[in-house]
């Protein structure tokens, strides 16, 4: 069977899984509340919450996004590997307290932390709708991303009999289709079996990439004969970048609306640190073996630029598909590994808007059945505008990836701080992260994205900080000189 | 009483523990990047990648495992009055 054919064939099989495993998750719910759909019933145990903690940090933008990077920067990209680690890292400011106050108040979206941190204070309102908006705006270019990756995947696999724009389209209608029929509990056990196979496809492609090329070193000095600059110490503003870079993703990720949902969605605390702990060894088993993808396409192909060096893993699956019908079979295997841990994001995502939409933004009282249906409404009108926007993609997968960071990193102090100084005023951390997002946004428009290797977001992040510390400070001296006896 | 004591002291030593490895992983992260280094230099290849690239990743992998350790060190309670500091 041709590479083209059995691409179709494994994609229609991983497509019927699927479809199957929403059933089964459709009878296993056990009402219709917002808790049951968006949280499975805050009953994730160790294994299933690890595997979707993987599945949903690992996405399109780890498997096409990050061998794209690498081989436009050189081996300077094994920052990546640190950056995937210190979100794992970060969460240990915020896990441990938030995760007691979520179950005792039932939280459901990152919203309900901002109500009860900030509850009947002045500003509170106004800062849960900052938060609400940055975390959906961030969390559709997620979805854009991902709906991008699908479409190329989908298209390479079956050698071009899936179009670009059908991969688009029809997997989208896939993952909305079990997202909402079977919610987290549909999400979290394809999840699983996604990062399962996605595992499994590493592994087959890492140990390609070094039998193939005769070794790590080979490759190494193939990279410094093609590219001495990819080898070279990086510059000042390289490695300043590198430093910003590690911050950026770190702080940023922990307030991923989908990840601050799993820490509710966990069984128990022991469940939570577990899953914790096996994830930091995650980025060595697939961001550190994507980046050597990366590096390793620069031996192969010249000079691909732009969007264009997005492709070079499914560049070098095509490559290795043709050396025979076994490498063939496990480059179909890596291919849907890929895919799957794509739809796995974008199953994660499309479930947190939903959520944020019907009940942050639009504060549909969660104790009506029909507010989790508008949720699943809301989330399919914005996958349809992204699909849209998928059609025609213009910015690198990587390029995306920053943007949303820069966004999502302003809404920090509101979290990490808020669940550490009880010092924190809700007005002030609302001016702050009106403040950080201006800069952020306004330094990107402007073509200042960078500051001497510093992303913009981090700066603004700084101004955001004072803001919220200044501000809640002189908001106590106030109190304070009011309540003393004259 | 004792046993409370004991656990109290237990609970304290975990505490210390966890943030060494915290502060250690700081460390780690600032030795990972090449600040030590001349920019623009070949470097030398070490276990098959660039020297640098090599101490990079040693300093990641000491990451992982602290990190691993840390996690399994804290205890994230189940139950709290309302956990928020208010």
């Amino acid at each position: 069977m041709s590479f083209e054919w059995l691409g179709l064939a494994a994609l229609g099989s991983y497509l019927a899984g699927l479809f199957a495993v929403a059933g089964i998750a459709r009878r296993a719910r056990r009402d219709e509340t917002a808790a049951d759909h968006f949280l499975a019933g805050r009953d994730l145990g160790v294994f299933v919450l690890f595997l979707t903690l993987y599945a949903t940090a690992y996405s399109g933008n780890s498997l096409l996004g990050y061998p794209g990077e690498a081989y436009r920067r050189g081996f300077s990209f094994i920052m990546a590997t640190g950056f995937m680690m210190s979100i794992i890292v970060c969460f240990h400011a915020l896990a441990p307290v938030l995760r007691p106050v979520a179950i005792a108040q039932g939280f459901v979206t990152p919203g309900d932390w901002i109500r009860h941190r900030f509850g009947g204070e002045p500003g509170e309102r106004a800062l849960l709708l900052g938060v609400a908006v940055l975390m959906i705006i961030a969390l559709a270019n997620f979805l854009l991303a991902q709906l991008t990756a699908m479409g190329h995947v989908s298209s390479q696999v079956t050698g071009g009999l899936v179009p670009f724009w059908l991969g688009v389209v029809g997997l989208a209608a896939v993952i909305l289709y079990y997202e909402t029929l079977g919610g987290m509990r549909a999400v979290a056990w394809t999840d699983a079996a996604q990062a399962m196979l996605m595992l499994l496809g590493l592994a087959a492609l890492l140990w390609w990439l070094l039998t193939s090329a005769g070794g790590m070193e080979a490759v190494t000095r193939q990279i410094a004969a093609v590219r001495p600059d990819a080898v070279r110490v990086p510059d000042r503003t390289e490695q300043a970048n590198w430093l910003s870079t590690i911050v950026l993703l770190g702080l940023a990720s922990v307030v991923y609306p989908q990840a601050i949902q799993r820490i509710y969605a966990a069984r128990s605390g022991l469940a939570l640190s577990r899953s914790f702990a096996l994830m930091s060894f995650m980025p060595l088993a697939t961001t550190l073996v994507v980046t050597l993808i990366g590096l390793a396409a620069i031996g192969h192909f010249g000079n691909l630029g732009g969007i264009e060096a997005d492709t070079v893993m499914p560049r070098l699956l095509g490559t290795w598909a043709e050396v025979g019908p076994i490498s063939t079979a496990f480059a179909v295997v890596v291919f849907i590994g890929a895919l799957a841990a794509i739809m796995s994001t974008a199953d994660s995502v499309l479930l947190s808007l939903g959520s944020m939409l019907s009940e942050d933004l639009l504060e549909r009282p969660r104790s009506r059945d029909a507010t989790a249906s508008t949720g699943k409404w809301l989330a399919a009108v914005v996958l349809l505008g992204m699909v849209a926007l998928a059609l025609g993609p213009r910015l690198t997968l990587w390029h995306l990836i920053e943007l949303k960071m820069e966004l999502l990193i302003q809404c920090v102090p509101a979290f990490l701080l808020g669940a550490r100084w009880a010092g924190l005023r809700a007005r002030p951390t609302f001016f702050g992260l009106l403040a950080g997002t201006a800069i952020a946004v306004g330094g990107v428009w402007l073509g200042f994205a960078r500051v001497g290797g510093i992303h913009i977001g981090v700066l603004s992040l700084l101004v955001n900080l004072c803001i919220a510390v200044g501000g809640s400070l002189v908001a106590r001296r106030g109190l304070e000189s009011r309540q003393a006896p004259s | 009483m004792g046993g409370d004591s004991a656990g109290r002291a237990g609970t304290r030593r975990r505490s210390i523990a966890r943030r060494l490895l915290l502060s250690l992983i700081a460390v780690l992260y600032v030795v990972s990047i090449p600040w030590y280094r001349e920019p623009g230099v070949l470097p030398e290849i070490w276990l098959g990648l660039p020297d640098w690239v090599t101490v990079a990743l040693a300093c990641y992998v000491g990451v992982a495992v602290c990190n691993a350790i840390a996690w399994w060190l804290t205890e994230v309670p189940d139950e709290g009055p309302d956990g928020a500091p208010r």
